[in-house]
């Protein structure tokens, strides 16, 4: 009528209590009269109990059989005590041995643990009740909980239970007076070992259990041996590394990570777990401004770590910027987003991914080889998490041979690096510390952080997009299809419409000033924030762009994704090598597919910046190109064939260049 | 059948039946009871063949009251219609009834298990005993085991099964009982209140001071802590059991 659980595949052996039938073995050697342990009377007020040992003794016996040291012996007698073997008859609670003349005694074999007899919570219950009986109430905290669990969930049996508790203590009574004591001594034990008192480490803990009865011994059919020798088979074939590389590597390891572990060199300025000051985390937190020392010298370890880290990230992404290659960690951290993402926005995703990075013609093309390309478009036909790993893989590759190394020696990061604080190790005084003790409090609850987050990203998201300065000259984003720039800040979905009639491709633009103030903004971010790469702060700290984002905001209302203001705007600068977007030679049908739309009129942003921007002497440059282009663009298709190349993005159309989606 | 319909002999037939299902059910409690403390000290130096032999004489005497309980208890509660009075008592029977079967099913496996590892047939085999402290004198135990009546005396009497077979009966008879009969086990509700068996029981209070006795020790001169609950009236009496 318990409910034993059947259906646990035999899962029901306790893994640890292998050591059981060995631990049996020393004991009944222990009992021999001749060569086990001396055993003493035990003297009570009334009686003498036989048979109680001394701990010193049972030490000595232990170093004597197996021939160990004394510690040793001493580690083997407590385990017989843990396991409920010998129990202790002063200070029972406590399961360990004192190598002294305190007094043990060996526990009656019906009490034992076994492998196969798991321990009843119905005997669990008559023990309580019978204790209940004896000490009319007076349990422990612990045992009266129990009781009171145990009353609530066997009511059922709860009759039985103290009816069979009367009848234990009547039954008991027959005994004599030392026997009852004996036994009473016993049965408390054995509770002791198997519902320990809160706090202690019980020996019974045994983590999951498994299939296979670890006491059993195994029959060696052929089954066993074919097993055996699979096994063997696979051991010979498993892949090996030399030990001198192995144990080079974590060399290695120690030595680089060895200043920065929290238990091997102190924190700065003070650990809070052991001063109670959060300081250290205070500066340490994801979108600190300033980061310290020993942050950035983490990122110099290894690239892995400076993607890590958010703040190195984020000054990576900045530094890209700088360099106009910013789509490979846009491409990277959003196959990062594909790949820890819900599963119901995977397909979208990856579309998105494709649409934004891979394709032909696409706004943030990355560069990877021909046969990743291949075996990626190939995936994305059935896109699943992982399918984007071989090109994630091999751009990361590239921002680690490449980039990374060309980031330790540019100025964005020495300018973070000289900004960097080391702060003062704090040094509390006792009293101080008490009441650092008192001032805890606990952090902001996880949801208020995510809300914070999100209200970030959305700040961040409607005064546009950072990444737009990726964009080559020769590429332009779909309106409709707002640039990806990764799940930090993220594009304004909610602002995509799918089939904007309105603001297809190509996208002529003609912005008055808009290049200009670009430009200003772009120098802004990288020169004067050199220390506050957050596309958070970019987004919100300078007022010259509040206003840029005032008109941005009126571009959004007319469901056109701010992209479109700089659509033709990426400022004439030759491609830098390597890794930025490589142009794709666009072919004449593509542009009379869609042709450019008037859109002069539309977008008409009058932007306010101080007057020393227009120093830059491309501006002139830009003006006449955008001037070039309004007059293309309302002129036909194809009209800017000298200036920006126009790119309709051939999925628009559902031409079949489009490999997948 | 409707209760109205019942006669008064059909009536006083079932209170009987159910009263002596009751004391079957105590005398069952009380056999296992003593069964336990007689299996507590096989293997330890308290163990001899006699210990074993009146250990076997109290199952026998368990297996008696329950093949009878069993056999009284299962049409019982065939008859019970739902709206019957007495059917929380019946329900309660069942469920009790199959509680102590688990139980002396768990503890007959342990004494066979038990008396398997430390057969006493060899001389030398009494050196493997464990020295537990403990007398061989378990007559008390074994008397008051044979004092239970069970309430049918003079019906068929089986023979005494072997352990092993008394094992596997009782396994199938709970088995059966589970298939037979389906009853929510925890629809049935304790008639005690919690913590009232410390307060109620009689026999307690008789020996308190013996017990007492026993629980002071004095080990030269080194006393054990008292916790001093508050209900201590002993003062700081140490207290060798607390």
């Amino acid at each position: 009528m318990t409910i034993r659980n059947v259906r646990d595949h035999g899962q029901r052996f306790r893994p640890r209590m292998t050591c059981l039938k060995k631990v049996e073995a020393v004991i009944l050697e222990m009992q021999d009269p001749k060569t086990g342990v001396k055993s003493q009377p035990q003297r009570l007020v009334i009686t003498t109990i036989p048979h109680a040992i001394t701990g010193e003794d049972i030490v000595a016996w232990l170093a004597n059989r197996y021939s160990i040291q004394t510690e040793e012996a001493c580690t083997l007698g407590r385990m017989l005590v843990a396991f409920g073997y010998i129990y202790p008859l002063q200070d029972h609670k406590r399961l360990i041995i004192k190598p002294d003349a305190s007094l043990y005694r060996f526990q009656t074999p019906y009490f034992w643990p076994a492998q196969q007899w798991p321990v009843e919570d119905t005997d669990y219950a008559i023990y309580l009740a019978k204790r209940n009986i004896r000490k009319k109430g007076i349990l422990e905290m612990y045992e009266q909980e129990q009781y009171n669990s145990l009353h609530k969930w066997m009511n059922h049996k709860w009759d039985f239970i103290v009816m069979q508790a009367k009848e234990q203590y009547r039954a008991g009574k027959e005994r004599k007076k030392p026997d009852r004591v004996v036994f009473d001594c016993q049965e408390r034990a054995y509770w002791v070992v198997h519902r320990p008192p809160p706090g202690t480490i019980s020996a019974m803990d045994y983590g999951l259990e498994r299939m296979v009865d670890p006491n059993a011994e195994e029959k060696q059919t052929s089954d066993f041996f074919r097993r055996t020798i699979i096994f063997t088979q696979q051991s010979i074939m498993r892949p090996r590394v030399k030990s001198s590389v192995s144990i080079g590597a974590l060399v290695k390891y120690s030595i680089t990570y060895n200043k920065h572990d929290p238990f091997l060199a102190p924190c700065l300025p003070s650990n809070p777990w052991l001063t109670d000051d959060v300081t250290y985390w205070m500066l340490n937190m994801t979108n600190v401004e300033i980061p310290t020392k020993m942050r950035v010298e983490r990122w110099t370890f290894s690239f892995g770590e400076l993607l890590a880290d958010p703040r190195g990230r984020a000054d990576f992404t900045l530094f890209l910027k700088k360099e106009f290659s910013g789509e490979n960690l846009a491409f990277w951290e959003a196959c990062e987003d594909l790949k820890w993402g819900t599963a119901a926005t995977m397909n979208e995703k990856a579309q998105q991914i494709y649409k934004t990075f891979l394709a032909r013609g696409a706004p943030r093309w990355i560069n990877i080889d021909g046969k990743t390309m291949e075996v990626t478009v190939k995936g994305l036909k059935h896109p699943h998490r992982y399918v984007l790993d071989a090109a994630q893989t091999h751009i990361f590759m590239l921002m680690k041979k490449d980039s990374y190394g060309r980031y330790l020696k540019s100025p964005v990061f020495k300018e973070t690096q000289k900004r960097a604080i080391d702060p003062e190790q704090h040094r509390f005084s006792v009293t101080q510390l008490e009441a650092n003790a008192k001032k805890r409090r606990p952090s902001l609850s996880p949801i208020i952080v995510r809300q914070q987050e999100e209200e970030e990203r959305a700040r961040m998201a409607t005064s546009g997009p950072v990444d737009i300065t990726q964009l080559c000259r020769f590429t332009a984003p779909v309106p409709h299809l707002a640039v990806y720039s990764g799940p930090l800040s993220s594009p304004p979905f909610p602002l995509c419409l799918p089939h904007t009639p309105a603001c297809p491709s190509p996208i002529s633009v003609t912005i008055d000033s808009t290049p200009a103030s670009e430009r200003r903004w772009e120098e802004g971010v990288g020169g004067g924030e050199g220390g506050e790469a957050d596309q958070v702060g970019e987004g919100t700290a300078v007022s010259s762009r509040s206003r840029m984002a005032l008109s941005l905001g009126r571009l959004l209302r007319r469901g056109c994704s701010p992209s479109t203001v700089f659509a033709s705007l990426s400022p004439k600068f030759p491609a830098p090598a390597g890794n930025s977007s490589r142009v794709q030679p666009i072919s004449t049908d593509q542009i009379g597919q869609a042709p450019p739309r008037r859109i002069a009129n539309f977008f008409q942003i009058k932007v306010d910046i101080p007057p020393e921007c227009r120093i830059y002497p491309i501006d002139s440059e830009d003006e006449e190109e955008s001037g070039g282009a309004s007059k293309g663009g309302g002129g036909g298709e194809g009209g800017g064939e000298g200036q920006v190349k126009e790119i309709i993005c051939p999925w628009e159309s559902l031409t079949p260049h489009e490999g997948a989606g | 059948m409707n209760r109205w319909q019942r006669t008064v002999g059909e009536i006083q037939t079932r209170k009987r039946q159910v009263a002596e299902c009751e004391r079957a059910l105590e005398a069952l409690s009380k056999v296992t009871a003593c069964f336990q403390q007689m299996a507590t000290s096989v293997g330890s130096s308290s163990d001899s063949s006699s210990l074993r032999e009146k250990t076997n004489d109290t199952r026998a005497l368990a297996h008696k009251v329950c093949t009878g309980l069993h056999r009284k208890l299962v049409p019982l509660l065939a008859e019970t219609v739902p709206g019957q009075e007495d059917r929380d008592k019946v329900e309660q029977l069942w469920v009790h009834f199959l509680t102590g079967l688990e139980s002396l099913q768990q503890d007959l496996y342990k004494f066979g298990d038990l008396t398997d590892r430390f057969p006493l047939k060899q001389k030398n085999d009494r050196r493997a005993l464990i020295k537990t402290g403990a007398s061989d004198e378990f007559s008390g135990v074994a008397a008051q085991a044979a004092s239970t009546q069970s309430p049918w005396v003079g019906t068929e009497v089986e023979q005494n099964p072997d352990l092993k077979t008394h094992i596997t009966q009782i396994d199938a008879m709970i088995k059966e009982m589970l298939q037979k009969v389906s009853i929510p086990f925890w629809a049935v509700e304790s008639t005690q209140e919690a913590w009232t068996e410390g307060v109620d029981f009689s026999d307690a209070a008789d020996d308190q001071d013996e017990t007492l006795e026993v629980e002071v020790v004095s080990q030269d001169g080194k006393m054990s802590g008292c916790c001093h609950p508050p209900n201590c009236k002993f003062g700081c009496m140490l207290c060798l059991l607390t």
